[in-house]
């Protein structure tokens, strides 16, 4: 797993896996397989807060759970730039990962594909296909989007691709 | 839509919702606090931890703490440091202030704070340990708590009663079951205790006994525990006595008994010895009784009343006043000491007076002496005469004859001091008996027995002089076995002593031992007193009599030399007078011995005879009056006997008074003595002559004229005495010797066994020589007779004697038939005396007739060989 920065990977292996491999065609093996997602995106969200490192919110738009929207978020210099989430769980799920989507940041940079669809990183891939079905929505946020923010937020900042609305919401301290 | 997923997306929703919590990094939060402090709102104390990622607060960490005490009751501060992650500085700090600070008496002990609680927990244990096992020891409890045993203490002393049920005692815990049994044992022991007793041997035995009960399990009780015990039950009154040292119990039993006994002792003896009080437990006597009788006084053995003085003074008094002697230990108790004795007569007015007033004297400590006694002695010793006896003994050491001599007068002074000096003592000692008798007895009667004591004194006067007397008669006799022998085999016995003592002792000065049995013989109630040994007064008494006896001894000799001068110069005179005459006469027939040199067995017999008869005697004057001489010289009276001249000595004698002359005189005195036992007559001439010459006498040597005479007057008398002679065989050896004269002109001595070689020697000559030899043998006499007679003027008798007979001058004819009557004459009386000697004395035997004809044979012979010799009456 290298080619992975620390915190990540240590975040990572403290998400539950998960073990039942099935689609959102599998009708039944589905629902257990959805409660095992919940399962894992709360653990992983109880982690982050009590590591005071809250990033996102995301909730399922649809009863099936194949389709799912939030807000994702990243402070830079003391500013907090927030973006809408979206992603759809593929038919092969889960041998094929989702691709979360970013669709305000759609066109404002290259790591990005059409549709507002974020570029993972080479590693990524592989390690979901050696992971399949160990791994879930929780570990594919953690293991895909927060690194592309980390890395791409500062970027865009500073080109000055987006800007902190002033209008924005409240922002948490720090 | 399946709950359990709805629910899980809820809780998803939720968990989403929910506040996330805030987090600062280390780095911000120690800048915060430090901030904090700069800014004054935090205003105490901040302590951290030893990680360093805490902080705390003070009261925080007693806070801490103090749950701990709680917890435990007892922490030690390393484990508080360990527990709350503060530094062991600040814990130790903390905990002085949590202890100060707390009022339910936390105690900062060792490293370890300990609560009441935790005590008071500990205490019941022990407690409950105590009951069971009725006794333990703290330093057990100690170990077991890691505490120190005084803390022990100090913590239980405070629960004792209340929280333990027992008694602590010497470093151990009892029950009161246990304390009472012990106590019970002791208060039992001190009891039956009647004698003082070291209470550690006490307690020695309880501890036994204890140890036995217990069995082997028990715990040995401390002594000090029998000794509180012991203690408090005495302060009680329970047990009754007194406690010395802290360990010398004298139950008031024994102390009681002990007065009591020491009081009825003393009031019924009047005295009391220390040895009896020692007996009783009474260490320091005399402390005792001079406090308990003031007017007493202590001795060195024993404590007197002064009763025991008065009665002492009125003996010794008396004593003095007759002047006689007493030995106040006599009239004092047996147990009395020689000690005792002077010191308590150190209190007596009398004593003290007798001193002052030199009327009478103390000697060896008890004996008290009135002078005119010890006068009395000294002058019956002297004149007694036997310190002369005692110089003579001196001069010969070994002297039977003068012992003899001296025993006999000893009898004779003992009959004179048994009538003179002695009865008043054996008053004086009847009165001694009987108030020794009486010496426990009060004054008045003590007094009135005295008088008694005197009247019958006067009554047995009588009985020892009889004592006396018997001795004496019996004295060379065995003694027989009565009943007032008694005294006699002492005095004999003593005489024997002295016998031998005397015989010994060879001293130049009275020695004390021979003044003590002289003293013993002239007092016998010295020992009649049955002294154990007379010696312990005799001695000192005899120590101080010789200084005066051997100044008297000194004052008599010198008189008696004085006297004796006289006399020892007429001796001398007379022995060089004697010896002169005898030594001349001798040397002439040492002349005569000559003739016989060629013949050894003849020279020999005769040498022996000479030395045998006139040499014997001119040795024997000589001893003898060099002896009276020696005596005179050292002041003895001798009274010179009137036959010394025809003293003869046996040859022991000889040598012991060769022995007694003093100096070189004695070795030459022995070689004379030698010499007199040899064969030759030569030694014996010059050892004789050293002896004259050392003892400064003169001895004449023998010259021509003086020997001319000798012979001559020798001639006359051997003539006279032959022609008077009437014994046939006395006769032979004279008619020899005179023959000897006129033939050879020597002085022939022969013996009897000599007379036939003489007469044979005779023959030779006459038939040898010529007569003109005879011839000038008669001039030469006749010359010497008339020489003679003019040396001896005016003596007629001599001169009227017949002028030598020169008749003989024609003898040469007559030769042949004189020799012939002297052999004939010669046999015969040889045939005689054989007879004689063979003859067995009966009348009817016939050698008896032979005797008597023989004799007649001889009587018949003797007129021709008085003939022979005296030649004009034959012819």
């Amino acid at each position: 797993m290298e080619g992975w920065d620390p915190n990540t990977k240590s975040t990572l292996t403290q998400i539950p896996l998960l073990t039942t491999k099935a689609g959102p065609r599998d009708g039944a093996a589905w629902t257990t397989r959805l409660k095992e997602e919940y399962k894992a995106l709360i653990a992983y969200t109880q982690m982050n807060k009590s590591n005071d490192n809250d990033w996102f919110r995301i909730s399922a738009a649809n009863p099936e759970g194949t389709r799912w929207t939030g807000k994702c978020w990243y402070v830079h210099n003391l500013l907090k730039y927030e973006f809408d989430l979206q992603f759809d769980i593929p038919v092969t799920y889960p041998s094929t990962a989702p691709e979360l989507e970013l669709p305000q940041l759609d066109g404002k940079t290259q790591k990005m594909y059409r549709g507002g669809k974020i570029c993972l990183t080479v590693h990524f891939k592989p390690l979901w296909a050696k992971n399949c079905p160990r791994f879930g929505i929780a570990h594919a946020l953690c293991l895909g989007l927060a690194p592309w923010l980390a890395a791409e937020v500062p970027v865009l900042v500073d080109s000055g691709m987006i800007k902190h609305k002033d209008d924005a919401t409240s922002t948490s301290e720090s | 839509m399946d709950a359990e997923l709805l629910e899980l997306a809820r809780q998803f929703e939720s968990a989403q919702q929910a506040k996330s919590s805030i987090r600062l990094s280390e780095r911000n939060v120690v800048e915060l606090v430090q901030k904090l402090h700069e800014l004054h709102i935090i205003d105490f104390d901040l302590l951290h931890t030893v990680s360093g990622k805490e902080y705390i607060t003070p009261e925080q960490l007693r806070h801490e703490m103090m749950l701990e005490i709680k917890k435990l009751g007892r922490v030690s501060l390393i484990d508080l440091a360990d527990i709350t992650g503060v530094d062991l500085y600040h814990v130790e700090n903390q905990a002085q202030r949590v202890v100060s600070g707390d009022p339910s008496g936390l105690m900062l002990i060792q490293g370890e704070i300990i609560s009441q609680s935790y005590w008071d927990n500990i205490a019941e244990e022990i407690n409950e340990r105590l009951q069971e096992c009725s006794q333990i020891s703290l330093a057990e409890i100690a170990a077991n708590l890691n505490v120190g045993s005084e803390f022990v203490a100090s913590m239980l002393e405070a629960r004792l009663g209340t929280l333990v049920k027992g008694r602590l005692e010497g470093g151990q815990l009892y029950t009161p079951a246990y304390v009472t049994r012990v106590s019970a044992m002791v208060r039992g022991a001190a009891r039956g205790v009647t004698v003082p007793i070291n209470l550690s041997l006490l307690w020695g035995t309880l501890q036994q006994l204890l140890q036995a009960m217990d069995g082997a399990g028990g715990v040995a009780t401390e002594s000090s525990f029998f000794q509180s015990l012991f203690n408090g039950l005495a302060k009680e009154g329970e047990i009754l006595g007194s406690l010395r040292a802290g360990v010398h119990w004298t139950p008031t039993v024994f102390a009681i008994a002990q007065r009591e006994c020491v009081d009825s002792f003393f009031s019924q003896n009047s005295f009391i010895s220390y040895d009896t009080l020692q007996k009783l437990g009474i260490s320091q006597p005399v402390q005792f009784l001079q406090s308990r009788y003031a007017e007493g006084l202590p001795l060195v053995t024993a404590f007197a009343h002064p009763s025991m003085i008065e009665m002492l003074d009125a003996a010794v008094e008396d004593a003095i006043d007759r002047s006689s002697w007493i030995d106040s230990l006599s009239v004092l108790p047996t147990s009395f000491g020689s000690q005792d004795a002077s010191k308590i007569l150190s209190h007596c007015n009398s004593v003290q007076s007798a001193l002052k007033g030199n009327k009478g004297m103390i000697l060896g400590d008890s004996y008290v002496f009135s002078n005119g006694f010890i006068k009395e002695i000294v002058s019956e010793l002297l004149e007694d005469g036997f310190l002369l006896l005692f110089m003579s003994t001196c001069i010969h050491p070994v002297n039977m004859d003068v012992y003899g001599r001296m025993e006999k007068e000893l009898e004779v002074f003992r009959l004179s001091g048994s009538s003179g000096a002695i009865p008043s003592d054996d008053i004086h000692l009847v009165m001694e008996a009987k108030g020794r008798t009486d010496s426990g007895r009060s004054g008045e009667v003590n007094e009135k027995r005295k008088k008694k004591g005197k009247s019958s004194g006067a009554r047995t006067e009588i009985l020892p002089d009889d004592e006396e007397i018997i001795p004496l008669k019996s004295k060379k006799n065995q003694r027989k076995g009565k009943e007032a022998s008694l005294v006699l085999s002492d005095t004999k016995k003593g005489s024997k002593k002295d016998s031998t003592r005397m015989q010994e002792d060879d001293l130049n000065i009275p020695s004390d031992d021979w003044i003590m049995q002289k003293i013993l013989n002239l007092v016998p109630d010295f020992e009649e007193q049955g002294l154990e040994d007379p010696q312990t007064i005799l001695g000192p008494l005899a120590n101080y009599m010789r200084p005066m006896l051997i100044s008297s001894l000194k004052e008599k000799r010198k008189t008696l030399f004085t006297e004796n001068a006289g006399k020892m110069r007429h001796l001398l005179d007379n022995l060089q007078k004697k010896l002169d005459e005898a030594f001349l006469n001798m040397q002439l027939y040492e002349k005569a011995l000559d003739l016989f040199e060629d013949d050894q067995s003849t020279c020999a017999v005769l040498h022996r005879h000479l030395l045998r008869t006139m040499a014997a005697s001119i040795g024997d004057m000589l001893f003898h009056n060099l002896d009276m001489h020696n005596k005179m010289k050292n002041g003895i009276n001798v009274e010179e006997s009137p036959d010394s001249e025809s003293i003869t000595l046996g040859s022991a004698e000889r040598t012991a008074l060769a022995k007694s002359f003093p100096g070189s005189l004695s070795k030459k005195a022995l070689a004379v003595v030698e010499a007199l036992e040899g064969k030759r007559v030569e030694a014996f001439m010059t050892s004789l002559r050293e002896v004259a010459e050392e003892s400064g006498l003169l001895l004449k040597k023998l010259d021509k004229k003086l020997e001319r005479t000798l012979l001559h007057s020798y001639r006359k008398d051997l003539t006279s005495q032959v022609s008077a002679e009437t014994d046939p065989v006395a006769l032979l050896p004279k008619v020899v010797s005179l023959l000897y004269i006129q033939v050879h002109n020597k002085a022939l001595q022969a013996p009897g066994r000599a007379i036939s070689v003489a007469v044979s020697r005779l023959k030779l000559f006459f038939f040898s020589k010529p007569s003109f030899t005879l011839v000038t043998a008669a001039v030469l006499e006749l010359e010497c007779h008339y020489v003679w007679c003019d040396s001896v003027l005016g003596f007629g008798g001599y001169a009227i004697l017949p002028a030598p007979d020169l008749a003989y001058l024609d003898e040469d004819k007559l030769d042949e038939s004189a020799f012939k009557i002297l052999t004939e004459y010669q046999t015969a009386t040889v045939t005689l005396l054989s007879l004689l000697s063979a003859s067995t004395g009966d009348e009817e035997d016939c050698t008896s007739d032979r005797i008597s004809s023989k004799r007649e044979l001889l009587g018949d012979l003797m007129p021709a060989l008085k003939g022979l010799v005296l030649g004009t009456t034959q012819s």
